[in-house]
């Protein structure tokens, strides 16, 4: 029976490992994870059957947000424990090839770009920063602290009470666009000054509550890839900026460092 | 001093993780065979787990649902109150 190749990620070429890997099951629980050689790197699978994880059954799986849930964190646990020993090229969630064969098409097509990959991100960190704020936070600072919305409200205090309705919902409306103004002009003022102490960096797109589960919202998300040296300063620079603006309802939060997602992809 | 300890690999939440291990590499392809340089990879449809994920949160959206239509009586109401008052 053909078996379908899982691929986690790829590693440079050692030997050292092999014992530590075998003892780890795969996304199906039952295969084993281990890795094949590929010139001067290696791939780290785990074979999945064809019958079980075929394109139609792995549609129906994706469907089922259990199952989204419990693989991706396999995916991401896997990813840590050969990211604490090794540099790794990760791949994303559910990369599966039809077989061996067709993984080692493509793995020789970019064995080159690999081993640069492998050689740029083994002094480097990548880490991310989400900023969460209460939005009716800052539309109440917004709407005591804007000059044009307190002149705004003056004048609707002198006009008649219908016309005072509508240029209230009105001034709702713009109390609304600039508290948007004010969360992306915070947010991208920090970023920012991060941004000064990255190799590079990307602004991510938001999530929006329904799917972070949050009551704070998103309003910032972004990527940054960072030298080793420069890690220490990076996290002072954002430990002051948490302590300068938690207590106005920002929240400043980082994660990392993560397996090399953004900035180790191939082709 | 570090603070290096105080954020490393803490605890991160499923959105974290979604968040990297998903991200659009996959989502402008939007097919769920990719075919590169004539080989087959089976790849997801990001939008297909996008909307797994959101079917989570189904109920948060019922009670978004309950709040919105709670905050058009209230509209109605300040309404009347204007158009009678006037």
């Amino acid at each position: 029976m053909a078996k379908l190749v899982y691929l986690y990620g790829i590693i440079p070429k050692n030997d050292s490992y092999k014992e530590k890997l075998s003892t780890m099951k795969g996304l199906d629980d039952f295969h084993e994870i281990h890795t094949i050689p590929f010139q001067e790197t290696e791939a780290v699978i785990c074979h999945l059957d064809e019958v079980q994880y075929g394109e139609k059954e792995l549609e129906k799986k994706t469907n089922d947000v259990k199952w989204v849930h419990e693989k991706a964190f396999h995916h991401h646990e896997i990813l840590m424990k050969l990211y604490e020993e090794f540099p790794i090229i990760p791949m994303k969630f559910c990369t599966i090839y039809s077989g061996e064969e067709s993984l080692a098409k493509k793995l020789d097509a970019h064995q080159e770009n690999m081993i640069e990959l492998l050689e740029f991100i083994k002094d480097k960190e990548e880490w991310i920063m989400k900023i969460y704020c209460d939005p009716s936070k800052v539309r109440e600072n917004v709407s005591e602290q804007n000059t044009t919305i307190d002149q705004k409200r003056k004048e609707i205090g002198e006009m008649s009470p219908g016309r005072q309705y509508l240029e209230k919902r009105k001034l709702d409306q713009l109390i609304d666009q600039e508290a948007d103004r004010e969360k992306d002009s915070f947010a991208s003022n920090i970023h920012e000054a991060l941004a000064s102490i990255s190799l590079q960096n990307e602004v991510k797109k938001n999530w929006n509550k329904d799917v972070t589960g949050r009551t704070e919202e998103m309003c910032w998300n972004s990527v940054y890839m960072l030298k080793n040296t420069a890690v220490d300063d990076f996290l002072n620079h954002v430990k002051e900026l948490q302590d300068k603006w938690e207590p106005s309802g920002w929240q400043i939060e980082v994660t990392g460092p993560w397996p090399s997602y953004h900035y180790a992809k191939i082709g | 001093m570090s603070h290096r300890r105080e954020f490393e690999n803490k605890e991160v939440g499923l959105i974290d993780i979604l968040d990297v291990v998903l991200d659009k590499g996959v989502a402008i392809k939007g097919d769920l065979i990719l075919s590169i340089a004539g080989i087959d990879l089976v790849y997801l449809d990001l939008r297909v787990l996008i909307s797994s994920v959101e079917t989570l949160i189904e109920s948060n959206q019922e009670a978004a649902e309950q709040l919105s239509s709670k905050r058009f009586d209230q509209e109605k109401e300040e309404l009347n109150h204007v158009i009678n008052g006037a």
